[in-house]
């Protein structure tokens, strides 16, 4: 068993009240990677560089403006990973060539969306973790190409409506389970989060950080542009993902997965599901029982087999 | 040739308003063209919309820079810089303003000396914004006189092809009324000929040499300076904090804001005005309710009686 660290982050009252990534980024109003980045942001800190991978995000430094206090460097949707490690490469060569200070060291960050973390990017990803190079992956996850207007992605979830699967049922396939595929390399540590569970997603970051080799994060993003719901129910959504059990929040650690926080009584799926456009059609114009119930079947399963 | 431009902030449907107009015309025989533009932004920034019609061929290709109508879905982005409505506007350009405001306020504040036609059907609901690109559509068909109202009517039905029922007649409802509306002023947009690429003339370019690429590359050499972008020009609502009822528990709102823009200064939470975009994610999750959302126009009117009367 790994030793049970003390978190800092007890209570909400033990985040920051001030934030270090500048405000001004082009992100959609209520967009919900951004805040989940503010928040993990502040506990990064600015001795970080951020290799982002093209999506939503690479328009937050858009010449000649950056939100970023550090580093941030531009790649190609698949080649974020390598970047990284080049990243860390360079650093670990000046340290060593005693032309950089090993104080000045910087967390290397690779930053991308799920069109690149569970698809495009996916085999660089597992050459990283093959590799156990240091650095920390941040995957936004709205759960489609949300950049270009919400076309499918290897996580969109059942059923949902995207640009691209416009029929009475929505999309026909299943999302992918990343964070499985992530933990089956063995990384030093994998997690989920959500910008609406803040001190679960500050201890995690917090944690990681403690940690060296390949440290793996996925942010549920509720996005009000691609999920069509109202920007001010980001939060709202991002909590009943957890209620409802379809975003578990939870870890992996030395062979082990936890959950970090357990719904007690889960609220049915259909709460999640009917504040948001992309569902619409599973209740208008009559209401979509047996896909509903598909969809809460699954998440049932998931938890059937969750021992707590 | 007809050249129409729309401005309005993403999510207003302005993009859609105009491929309705363009499929408009195209049912009417025309020749069309219909661009949007956007830039790095999103919802609630500025966004741009081209429509060319003509009984020819068009080779004309990019932004409308002469217009003969401007479509304006939101008032608020007419003095906003970056959105450039005014930008090549004349005598004959017509100009048509979703605003409560009257024709004479806009003709005097702006110096116009064309016409201005104004829309008084500002969306109290942000819900009820979406439909805002309809009601534009319907009045710039019927000012346009070049649409009948069937294939107005049609063009929306095909357009909006994929939405439920009762979106489709709520925006046809919009865009059929605001079509009615605009009756005795139909046929009021007039197009200009303008300059053939025969009788163009080039600028004045400077020639600049090209940079070694370590001097031209985009590279930022400054921290946090997206704070110089004011993304608070985005904002329809406004969240304002009443500091009596506000319980100082800070971290609520400041750390679900996405966007980083309330800091807490000895345990008093301050919105940055200047950088709020106004998702309303605060006003929902302020345990003690103490954030209201006011209309972004409403705040601004008392911000200037509040200016003049101290």
């Amino acid at each position: 068993m790994a030793e049970q660290s003390v978190s800092i982050y007890r209570s909400m009252k033990d985040l920051p009240s001030t934030h270090l990534l500048g405000t001004g980024t082009p992100m959609c109003a209520g967009c919900g990677g951004l805040e989940a980045l503010n928040q993990l942001y502040d506990i990064i800190g600015e001795k970080s560089v951020f290799v982002n991978a093209a999506g939503c995000m690479t328009l937050l430094s858009v010449y000649p403006f950056t939100p970023f206090r550090g580093s941030w460097l531009y790649t190609a949707m698949a080649s974020a990973p390598a970047g990284a490690q080049g990243v860390r490469d360079a650093l670990d060569i000046l340290i060593q060539k005693k032309r950089m200070n090993p104080d000045d060291d910087m967390q290397v960050v690779v930053l991308t969306g799920d069109g690149s973390a569970y698809g495009m990017g996916l085999s660089a990803t597992s050459a990283a973790m093959e590799r156990e190079l240091n650095f920390l992956y941040i995957c936004y996850d709205n759960e489609g190409y949300g950049n270009t207007g919400q076309q499918f992605s290897a996580a969109t979830p059942h059923g949902a409506k995207t640009a691209t699967s416009t029929g009475s049922a929505g999309y026909p396939g299943y999302k992918k389970d990343l964070f499985a595929i992530w933990a089956a390399h063995k990384p030093a540590y994998v997690a989920t989060i959500v910008g609406a569970e803040p001190v679960d997603l500050a201890r995690k970051i917090e944690k990681a950080m403690s940690m060296k080799g390949p440290r793996m994060l996925i942010a549920l993003s509720p996005c009000p542009t691609g999920w069509d719901f109202d920007p001010k129910e980001t939060v709202a959504i991002g909590k009943l993902a957890v209620k409802t059990g379809v975003w578990p929040l939870k870890e992996y650690v030395d062979g082990q997965v936890q959950h970090t926080k357990v719904p007690r009584e889960r609220r049915p799926v259909e709460d999640y599901l009917e504040l948001q456009g992309r569902y619409r059609h599973l209740f208008e114009p009559e209401k979509n029982v047996r896909l509903i119930s598909e969809i809460q079947k699954r998440v049932d399963d998931y938890w059937s087999n969750v021992e707590d | 040739m007809y050249r129409i431009r729309f401005h309005g902030r993403g999510g207003q449907g302005m993009i859609t308003a105009s491929r309705i107009l363009g499929s408009a015309f195209f049912l009417e025989g025309y020749e069309v063209q219909d661009a949007p533009r956007y830039g790095a932004e999103r919802r609630g920034a500025p966004i741009f919309a081209y429509v060319r019609a003509d009984d020819q061929p068009i080779y004309e290709r990019g932004v409308i820079a002469q217009p003969d109508l401007v479509v304006v879905a939101d008032d608020s982005l007419i003095p906003v810089p970056a959105a450039g409505v005014l930008a090549g506007v004349d005598d004959h350009t017509v100009l048509l303003i979703n605003s409560d405001e009257s024709i004479e306020t806009w003709k005097q504040r702006l110096n116009l000396c064309c016409k201005v036609f104004t829309l008084p059907a500002q969306a109290e609901e942000r819900a009820e914004l979406r439909f805002m690109g309809a009601t534009c559509t319907g009045a710039a068909a019927r000012l346009l006189g070049a649409v009948s109202r069937d294939n107005l009517a049609r063009a929306i039905r095909d357009e909006l092809a994929e939405m439920a029922d009762a979106i489709v007649e709520k925006n046809l409802a919009m865009a059929l009324d605001a079509y009615d509306r605009m009756q005795q002023y139909a046929g009021s947009v007039t197009t200009k000929t303008q300059t053939g690429a025969g009788d163009y003339r080039k600028p004045a370019w400077i020639d600049l040499p090209f940079e070694d690429a370590r001097i031209s590359a985009p590279d930022i050499h400054a921290s946090a300076n997206s704070t110089e972008v004011r993304t608070g020009l985005w904002r329809t609502l406004r969240p304002v904090i009443d500091y009596e009822r506000c319980n100082q528990c800070w971290w609520v709102c400041s750390t679900f804001c996405p966007d980083g823009a309330i800091k807490v200064i000895e345990r008093t939470p301050e919105i940055d005005y200047d950088h709020c975009k106004g998702c309303m994610v605060c006003v929902v999750q302020c345990p003690p309710h103490a954030i209201e959302a006011v209309p972004e126009q409403t705040a601004q009117l008392q911000d200037a009686e509040q200016g003049a009367s101290s």
